[in-house]
């Protein structure tokens, strides 16, 4: 009898333990199939289907090969997430260490560089085409100053260089935040005793910084870098409101496939290079991660 | 608690308010368009346009707007589905043979009988002539519109000298554009080169036909070849932010432009804001005559509407005479039918009217329409023109191999489609490019 009640409490415990955490991860799954794995099994079986007949064909992906903008707008999509994220995560880390100190007035000052967070990526393109145009305000700015006589026209297509910077500088300004966000509250989980011990043993502030805050923050800035480079191939709004397409991203492309030449294969196929960069890069970063944690533990 | 019951009375005060103000409609209709789509015109049609026939009517109107895109996936998707939601739509003509195709939309022939049957209303019969497929009319005329050039008046004075600008060429065009640059030191012209902008329309309506007499056949001739190699040359004095340009009013407007090439209804803005500032002339001639698009836009009810009467009301409405002149007034699309063109009031949109005469007048006039008949892959078109001109005029390739490479995409489209050429082109099935 109380062997029996034994087993029978173990039975249900162990039916307890075994099926609430799925019943729990149930709604989120349910969730990312519906809106997640089913849209890109989708898109993916869009990609290689004839637009007219739906037969398997490699087409689509031929066709975008063959643009005229396809291989620029690879190239440009990795410059762009190549001078950007570094110069995202570099600042975002600088600002998060600044408000980490707790200086006088660093709250309002947390929320005056998190405002960016808030506003959309063509609202943001916008404004900065409003300071880089010919009548704009660094223009009026600099002819105020008398730095220059006659307006200097910033966004020409002379100047393709010109063009990449006024995205990277729009990038910077708009995602610098989320990625101080991400590592300020890394931060704020380090605890204070191995700041105190090394300063005990004696370590300033560069070596404290090099040698405790920065790997110890190493997973937030693995997050941040994940984040930020695979939203760095997902840019487009921005790129088009200061560059038309004089600067092709591959976002973009997928945009322009689907909405000019009304052709959803051919977007997919786009946005399935976009999924395996992102994906590649991705695994890359994790890879990177997985070697540094060897090494360490060696 | 007090004060939770005085929250509560004064949140049913307020609501009581606003519902005792509001009082719905009885009925509704869901009408779908790609016009209207800057938010201030959407505004003016909801609240103007649409609320007019509301009052008259008692039934409301749900507008949405979209891109071309989701426009006509929306149409395609609910006939294909055998469910309908939407009462009448309008587009481009160039959309409806995609409807016809895909038999989403219902013929109007029996609407355009009821209509002609009233007094106060005749149509132009080139845009009748267009609304008509084979023995089907896809669409009811109700909007037109074109392209022109607009300048500001300060920008006159460097104008060609002993030269006309009601009857301005390319080739005034370009030296005004030489005289700007060297009188400010800057380039001034402005073409919408944007990715949205409307300048393909430009280079294959008005510069090909102008130059070559066609809009396709011609597209690799020598007359093409002497046409970009000016085209490069009109690049030299255009405005080198112009590939960021999508509605001309904004830089003509800011002052960065002072000549510029663009639809009326994105020119409009700026006559609205300094009808004093700019004048408004015909697009330039070539060696072949002043070619213009005339764009036509019409209205239609699908065939599973499920209110095809109230559809039918609200179109007669939208043709009135009376409401063409507010359409007019709104958003610059200039009417269909004679009766309200000549009730048009005098003012900054008759600056605007006055330009479109004279383009239309012109002894050398030749009048483009927009493609059709390339079904779903009318979006390659504009594209295969874009592309070209960026090969040419920005990367400098060489003309005559881009020409044969484009024209031969140009060739496979309307071959695979079997399409026939758009006017002024002769009417070759399928079109090719000699």
């Amino acid at each position: 009898m109380a062997v029996a009640e034994v087993e029978l409490a173990q039975v249900a415990r162990r039916a307890r333990v075994d099926w609430a955490p799925y019943l729990l991860v149930l709604p989120t799954l349910a969730f990312l199939a519906v809106f997640f794995v089913y849209p890109m099994a989708q898109a993916i079986g869009l990609a290689i289907s004839d637009q007219q007949t739906g037969a398997w064909t490699l087409a689509n992906f031929r066709r975008m090969a063959g643009d005229l903008y396809f291989a620029p707008a690879v190239r440009y999509s990795i410059l762009i997430a190549a001078f950007a994220v570094p110069l995202q995560v570099a600042l975002g880390l600088v600002i998060a260490l600044l408000v980490n100190s707790r200086f006088p007035g660093h709250s309002a000052f947390l929320y005056l560089t998190a405002i960016p967070i808030g506003i959309s990526d063509l609202a943001a393109g916008l404004i900065w085409l409003s300071i880089f145009t010919e009548r704009g305000y660094l223009n009026a700015f600099l002819q105020a100053a008398g730095a220059v006589t006659e307006p200097i026209i910033f966004l020409t297509f002379e100047h393709r260089s010109w063009l990449v910077a006024a995205i990277v500088i729009t990038e910077v300004w708009r995602a610098t935040a989320i990625v101080m966000l991400i590592l300020l509250s890394g931060l704020q989980l380090i605890p204070k005793d191995y700041h105190e011990t090394a300063s005990v043993f004696g370590a300033g502030r560069w070596r404290t910084l090099w040698h405790v805050t920065l790997p110890l923050l190493r997973p937030s800035l693995q997050t941040a870098l994940i984040i930020r480079t695979i939203l760095a191939f997902q840019v487009f709004a921005t790129v088009i409101t200061l560059t038309g397409r004089q600067i092709p991203v591959l976002a973009g492309e997928a945009y322009f496939w689907y909405t000019l030449y009304r052709s959803p294969n051919v977007a997919s196929s786009y946005a399935a290079i976009i999924l395996v960069l992102s994906a590649a890069i991705t695994l890359g970063y994790l890879r990177l991660l997985r070697q540094r944690e060897l090494e360490m533990a060696a | 608690m007090l004060l939770r019951i005085l929250a509560a009375a004064v949140g049913f005060i307020l609501l009581a308010g606003v519902g005792g103000a509001y009082t719905a409609p009885a009925q509704e209709i869901i009408f779908t368009s790609n016009q209207f789509s800057p938010v201030e015109e959407q505004e003016w049609a909801r609240n103007t346009l649409f609320a007019r026939f509301t009052q008259e009517t008692n039934v409301g109107v749900r507008f949405i707007n979209e891109t071309e895109g989701p426009y006509v996936d929306r149409l395609v998707a609910e006939a294909k589905a055998g469910r309908g939601t939407i009462d009448v739509t309008g587009g481009l003509h160039g959309i409806f043979p995609i409807f016809l195709a895909e038999n989403v939309i219902r013929d109007m022939k029996s609407v355009q009988a009821s209509l002609d049957g009233r007094k106060d209303r005749t149509f132009y019969k080139d845009l009748l002539a267009v609304s008509k497929f084979g023995d089907v009319q896809a669409f009811i005329p109700w909007m037109q519109a074109t392209y022109l050039i607009v300048a500001h008046r300060s920008a006159m004075q460097y104008f060609p000298r002993g030269r006309n600008p009601m009857r301005m060429t390319y080739e005034d065009l370009l030296e005004w554009g030489q005289n700007i640059r060297q009188a400010t030191g800057q380039r001034r012209v402005g073409f919408p080169v944007g990715p949205l902008g409307l300048y393909p329309r430009f280079l294959h309506g008005y510069i090909y036909p102008s130059w070559t007499g066609f809009q396709v056949k011609g597209f690799k001739s020598a007359q093409a070849v002497e046409m970009w190699q000016y085209l490069r040359r009109l690049w030299g004095v255009t405005h080198p932010s112009s590939f960021t340009y999508e509605i001309m009013s904004e830089p003509l407007l800011r002052g960065e432009v002072l000549v510029a090439w663009d639809h009326v209804a994105r020119i409009l803005p700026a006559l609205r804001q300094r009808p004093n500032d700019f004048v408004v002339l015909p697009s330039p001639a070539g060696p072949r005559g002043r070619s213009f698009i005339s764009v036509v836009v019409g209205l239609s009810i699908p065939r599973l509407a499920p209110n095809p009467e109230l559809a039918a009301r609200f179109i007669e409405y939208m043709t009135r005479p009376a409401t063409q002149v507010v359409t007019l007034q709104g958003v610059g699309f200039f009417p269909v039918s004679p009766q309200a063109s000549r009730e048009v009031p005098a003012g900054g949109l008759k600056v605007m009217a006055d330009g479109v005469n004279e383009q239309g007048d012109a002894p050398d006039a030749r009048t483009a329409l927009l493609p059709i008949g390339l079904g779903a892959r009318t979006g390659e078109f504009q594209p295969i023109y874009r592309d070209t001109f960026q090969l040419i005029a920005i990367e400098g390739r060489n003309i005559q191999e881009v020409l044969n490479a484009q024209a031969r995409k140009l060739e496979d489209l309307y071959r695979a489609m079997n399409a026939v050429c758009p006017p002024p082109d002769p009417a070759v099935r399928p079109c090719k490019p000699d």
